[in-house]
């Protein structure tokens, strides 16, 4: 897996969130109306009766918003359909789970079936299955893990992600079926980190050289050879991408279905009219707008669950009427998330507190939203000399009103419509907020360069729990750090977070971070909302998590039409 | 004749070097550059600065324009896609046949029915069902096509499931004996077909109506009608030849319309065309592929002017063209 902050880009990254509603806590309407617990796996919704035994055969017709880019995932931008289709014809070493309510996530077997580290953790050694093969029948081995890292590290291949690579020193060949990874030093991200990327085949792919593979995506298609539970069978560009059985999948017994059709479907409103007249059979993009409908259709169910999605305001630290934390908490305080949520969501989304999402393990049990009292809030403000001098309804200090721009991406409705109940409830104490919307491009210009005033924005949590991007302050200007946030204290804090072995044990230090930004409110957050997919009712077994919405495809099966 | 042709393709070929200058300069200063969107997993700088060494988009940008000139103009060489990672060109033939299929049908359609309507209109004229068709076709010209496309949707694909909602083929029809692939192909052109050519023969109706008054009214009808030629003969072979020259132009006209249309309904209908590619590349800001695609439609529109002017000429003896 891909360290798993969302790779959603943001107006995707609208799209999904606009996906991010119907709730665990929400019946699935129907005749097996069971909850999902918060956290659990999409599929406890869509589970079959326990008589219903998987059907071999069938094909699902699944319908994205977006084409794959290619089939080289070294090359391709990192996206979340490149992520889902790329892994069902791709092996990891192992595959890590969706479990993160209770602990850090899990992780099962999958071409290694079982990995050990050293004792002082420097080296990971990985037992490869005798039984894979490449679609061109050649075994699947160590020197493919080797050279795929080869490759991922490569200056040419200029690989998005080659940074989670950097901790590792060598990958040593210790015999066919066994590889070993060294380590410059322990950390908690080892195993995640030597997981990063699918193994790709090096006989098949060696014969290009790395310098040519920037423009080889052709090459690649030409020469496909892999090794998941699913084989591509075709690709029309904008169109579909035809999956079908691997008959050479070491589990025989997988995948369940003969074929999985992606469709591409860039309208949402076609999308939902397509799950309804029973053209798609699932599809991982619905709009809280749709569920009324899905809701009433009796040949569809909601799968619906907790994302990773987070959206908030960010107030650009660098700017000095928001340099000071007190003023970020009056602001906060100001902002009535309680309404903004309910009117939006229902109870599709719930008010964020942490950059760590409510249902994570590591998320501070006792971390409550500052609360709406906007009284407080004006005493706050007045305090750092911000008062209506001018008896004009505005507050100003030094002549200057408290004015400022409110930005948000394009594209996404629920934030534009935030926006606007932000800049009436702040009205009401005095602050004069004006919304803009801006197209990402526009957006991602101005929150990198730091010329914005205030930005409402959307991130997936990096389920590493790895805040580095996000709030150190290495990360202004080069990472995710929009609100320019410098606190040597939190920079500390994310630092000793990485450098702890085994992530759970870095619970002290991941809840002192959150009190610290709960505290500094570099970002208020406003809120968290569930993801929402649509599915036929025959459609079983549906596993889609926080990671990845086809998780485990090869175990969904199809239902006889009725 | 051949002169006139050569002159005009030198005209085109100008056209065609502003219009894609002026989109080379116009997306290199919009906000953002390739690979920089600010998403959660974004390339870190170093790997940024990497890729646009890699792309050569470090070097100044009168460099980067030379090249890029160079490049189209001397080898026909539209460059590499910096999403796709493969030659635009093959980006732009695989995404070329549906945009042709869309447009040539609605065009089809847009011609049939826009005809029809506006002879119908005309021959009633002042009568009820004259003003239907004239405020009908008013009313779909001023709605949006996605609308539309979506009310298609719903009607057909929906409420009364007859047609697919979108796509160039059913799943599996691959498969099929080629007769039956092509009527599957039919029946998924049809709505987004009737959609986009029915919204533009709103337009088209319009003008021949009023074309065909105009000529109604003149002199050699009378004559023709004195004379005792049938009425229907009158109307389809003497007035509608001479309205013939203003519909050309109203068809040649309406071509960059019809193209604009058929990349809102490629995205309705989710139809692989060149609309969509255009699209996506200018969210993502591929460079390369922008100028592609503005170069391709740019001689689409251009190449339909000329065919329009050609048939100009064929139509009405008066236009020399020397």
């Amino acid at each position: 897996m891909r360290p798993p902050l969302c790779r959603l880009p943001p107006w995707p990254l609208a799209v999904a969130l606009a996906a991010c509603l119907a709730g665990a806590g929400l019946g699935i309407g129907g005749c097996r109306p069971r909850e999902a617990g918060e956290g659990a796996p999409a599929g406890t919704d869509g589970a079959p009766p326990a008589a219903a035994r998987p059907v071999r055969g069938g094909t699902a017709v699944v319908g994205w918003g977006s084409d794959i880019s290619g089939l080289n995932e070294l090359i391709v931008p990192a996206s979340s359909v490149n992520d889902e289709v790329l892994f069902q014809i791709f092996l990891h070493l192992v595959q890590e789970q969706g479990d993160f309510d209770e602990h850090p996530p899990t992780f099962e077997p999958q071409l290694a079936e079982r990995w050990e580290f050293s004792p002082d953790r420097r080296t990971l050694t990985f037992h490869l299955r005798d039984d894979v093969v490449w679609s061109d029948g050649v075994p699947v081995t160590a020197e493919d893990v080797r050279w795929t890292w080869q490759a991922q590290t490569h200056p040419d291949v200029a690989w998005g992600d080659s940074a989670s690579k950097e901790g590792i020193t060598d990958v040593e060949v210790v015999n066919p079926h066994t590889v070993r990874f060294h380590f410059r030093e322990a950390y908690g991200k080892q195993l995640l980190e030597a997981n990063e990327g699918v193994i790709l085949p090096k006989h098949a792919w060696e014969k290009l050289p790395f310098a040519e593979w920037q423009q080889g995506a052709d090459w690649f298609r030409e020469h496909l050879v892999t090794n998941g539970p699913f084989l591509l069978q075709a690709w029309t560009p904008q169109q579909e991408v035809v999956l079908v059985r691997n008959p050479r999948f070491y589990d025989p017994a997988l995948p369940y279905l003969d074929k999985v059709v992606l469709r591409v479907v860039p309208d949402q409103s076609a999308m939902l009219a397509m799950l309804r007249n029973g053209e798609v059979h699932f599809t991982p993009s619905l709009s809280a707008t749709d569920v009324p409908a899905v809701r009433a259709d009796p040949d569809l169910k909601l799968v619906a669950y907790w994302f990773k999605l987070f959206v908030f305001v960010a107030w650009n630290n660098d700017d000095p009427r928001f340099a000071d934390p007190e003023v970020r908490r009056a602001l906060a305080m100001s902002i009535d998330r309680r309404t903004i949520v309910d009117s939006l969501w229902g109870e599709l989304a719930r008010i964020g507190s942490s950059p760590i999402v409510t249902q994570v393990w590591a998320h501070h049990p006792r971390l409550q939203p500052l609360p709406y009292d906007p009284q407080q809030a004006k005493r706050l403000l007045a305090k750092h000399g911000w008062r209506d001098s001018d008896g004009d309804g505005v507050l100003d200090k030094a002549g200057k009103p408290f004015a400022f721009e409110l930005l948000t991406n394009s594209g996404n409705q629920q934030r534009a419509d935030a926006t606007v109940m932000i800049q009436e409830q702040l009205r009401r104490i005095g602050v004069e907020v004006e919304p803009q919307v801006l197209e990402i491009n526009a957006l991602s210009e101005q929150l990198d360069d730091g010329s914005f005033d205030a930005a409402l924005f959307g991130y997936g949590m990096d389920t590493s729990l790895d805040l580095h991007s996000v709030f150190h302050s290495r990360s202004v200007g080069e990472g995710n750090n929009i609100a320019r946030y410098r606190n040597p204290e939190v920079d500390r804090l994310i630092e000793e977070v990485r450098r702890v072995p085994q992530i759970e044990q870095a619970r002290p230090q991941l809840y002192k971070l959150q009190e610290v930004l709960h505290r500094d409110q570099p970002f208020t957050y406003l809120w968290e909302s569930q993801r929402l997919h649509g599915a036929s009712r025959r459609l079983q077994n549906i596993q889609s998590n926080i990671l990845f919405s086809l998780f485990d495809l090869e175990e969904w099966w199809m239902a006889p039409a009725s | 004749m051949l002169r006139f042709l050569a002159r005009r393709l030198a005209a085109a070929a100008l056209l065609l070097f502003l219009v894609l200058s002026a989109v080379f300069f116009l997306i290199h200063a919009a906000p953002g550059a390739p690979g920089d969107l600010l998403t959660e997993d974004r390339l870190p700088h170093a790997q940024r600065e990497r890729l646009r060494a890699l792309w050569g988009l470090d070097r100044p940008l009168s460099e980067q324009y030379a090249a890029w000139l160079g490049a189209v103009a001397l080898r026909g060489d539209l460059g590499v896609s910096l999403v796709h990672h493969r030659p635009v060109a093959a980006v732009l033939a695989e995404a070329l046949p549906a945009t042709l299929l869309l447009s040539g049908a609605a065009f089809a359609v847009n011609a049939i029915a826009g005809l029809a309507l506006g002879v119908a209109a005309a021959r009633r004229r002042g009568r009820a069902a004259d003003h239907l068709i004239r405020w009908g076709s008013l009313l779909l010209y001023s709605l949006p096509t996605f609308w539309l496309g979506l009310m298609a949707i719903l009607l057909f694909s929906h409420f009364w499931p007859v047609l697919p909602a979108g796509h160039l083929r059913s799943v599996g029809a691959e498969a099929l004996p080629a007769p039956a692939r092509l009527l599957d192909l039919g029946r998924h052109l049809l709505l987004p077909s009737l959609v986009l050519g029915l919204w533009l023969a709103g337009a088209t109706a319009r003008f021949v109506r009023n074309g065909l008054l105009e000529v109604l009214e003149q002199d050699y009808v009378r004559t023709a009608r004195a004379a005792g030629v049938p009425e229907r003969r009158v109307l389809w072979v003497h007035a509608l030849r001479n309205a013939a020259v203003p519909v050309v132009q109203v068809f040649a006209v309406t071509l960059p319309a019809l193209l604009g249309g058929s990349l809102v309904t490629e995205v309705v209908f989710s139809l692989p065309g060149i609309g969509r590619a255009g699209f996506e590349a200018v969210m993502t800001r591929d460079y390369p592929l922008i100028l592609g695609v503005t170069a391709l439609s740019a001689a689409l529109v251009i190449a339909g002017t000329l065919a329009a002017d050609l048939a100009h000429g064929a139509l009405d003896p008066k236009v020399r063209h020397a």
